[in-house]
């Protein structure tokens, strides 16, 4: 099927579909007024209910709890798909010398770079822990918290150079780390179900609100998010650097594919 | 706002036009890093719906941190659905991304129009 075909039917498609999404576009409440009840009833009683402050966490975390544990456990398929496909041919095997183009000179890293990144790393390593930790208190939790901080991860390597950058952030540790998290989050769903409760039901105390511990369950199932995060994106990193290390054998294409 | 019908709805159509324009894009790419950009267009016109069906207007964030729990606030569980669908959006696209790192490595191209089925081995 060549170009003018594709784009064909794409506008035939867009033809049909227009009037309906016309239709549903119309047929929404106008915005800035919605009605759906769902999201006003969570304002309402949950700060009461769990003593939280942070209405999201609160929603990804004890009301909605079970959605984000699939979702959680989509991030880690996720992550272990990309891992098993980059690995590869390449298997468990792996270095710590950064990869090297023949006849590239090596250039020194300044030392503004290495201060700035030194830097720059720890602070953001910082924001993410504080990010993650207050996630029912303010702004934040489990995934933006792991987000930041599996970026401080990358911020470390232009620091310092590759094999210190490997050994600072150890690919087992992020793997324990990943795992650790997603079985933290396990826990936290089934262990009630031993006591007769329902799962991820808050039966830990639940904290004083604006406290760094408010919300029963919620902390740990946070804490949990954030270790996955941090654990998964980081292996992403790791891998994705492994890939640039072995340029050498260029792959042999099947003849019949061509 | 209801002598303007269309005004009400303009977020809805932006949404759906963030979403035609990465399926465009979609279509008619000639390189799969460019066509995973273009996917990504398409997820982020979710963003644009989840956000605008839970905003209210005149009403604040759904942390009752500075205000106390009773003052308006926009509808939590649009902003905890996008929260989720970022972080699985970009592990997806890194999953994406290693794809077509091993089509490149199979078959030494990254134009998805001249991508042929694979064969089994013989």
């Amino acid at each position: 099927m060549n170009g003018r075909w594709r784009l064909a039917l794409l506008a035939l498609a867009a033809l049909l579909l227009a009037p309906l999404i016309w239709s549903v576009a119309s047929a929404l409440p106008p915005f800035g007024a919605p009605e759906a009840a769902y999201g006003p009833a969570v304002n309402a009683l949950l700060p009461g209910a769990r003593n939280v402050s942070n209405m999201v966490a609160a929603v990804n975390f004890d009301v909605r709890g079970i959605d984000t544990l699939g979702e959680e456990s989509m991030l880690l398929c996720a992550v272990v798909g990309a891992v098993v496909l980059l690995r590869g041919r390449r298997g468990e095997d792996r270095g710590d010398r950064a990869g090297r183009v023949p006849g590239r000179p090596i250039v020194e890293r300044d030392d503004a770079t290495i201060l700035a990144c030194r830097i720059a790393a720890l602070l953001v390593l910082l924001f993410g822990a504080y990010v993650a930790l207050h996630g029912t208190v303010t702004p934040g939790g489990g995934f933006q918290g792991g987000a930041i901080a599996a970026s401080g991860l990358l911020l470390v390597y232009p620091g310092e150079d590759y094999s210190c950058w490997r050994a600072l952030v150890p690919g087992t540790v992020l793997t324990v780390i990943e795992g650790a998290g997603a079985l933290i989050f396990v826990l936290a769903a089934a262990l009630p179900l031993a006591g007769g409760h329902a799962a991820l039901a808050n039966i830990l105390p639940l904290g004083t609100w604006k406290d760094l511990y408010s919300g029963g369950v919620m902390v740990v199932v946070n804490f949990a998010v954030a270790l996955a995060v941090v654990g998964g994106f980081g292996l992403l990193l790791i891998e994705f650097m492994e890939e640039t290390r072995a340029p050498e054998e260029d792959p042999v294409p099947d003849e019949e594919d061509r | 706002m209801t002598s303007l019908p269309w005004l009400a709805a303009l977020p809805w159509l932006a949404a759906a036009w963030l979403f035609a324009i990465g399926v465009y894009g979609v279509v008619t790419s000639r390189h799969y890093v460019h066509l995973i950009g273009c996917l990504s267009v398409c997820q982020s016109s979710t963003y644009m719906l989840l956000l605008g069906v839970g905003f209210r207007r005149g009403a604040g964030p759904p942390i009752f941190y500075d205000h106390p729990p009773g003052t308006p606030a926009v509808d939590p569980v649009m902003q905890a659905l996008v929260l989720t669908d970022i972080v699985v959006g970009a592990a997806v696209t890194a999953l994406l991304l290693v794809i077509a790192l091993q089509v490149h490595k199979r078959c030494g191209l990254v134009d998805p129009q001249r991508l042929r089925p694979l064969r089994g081995p013989k």
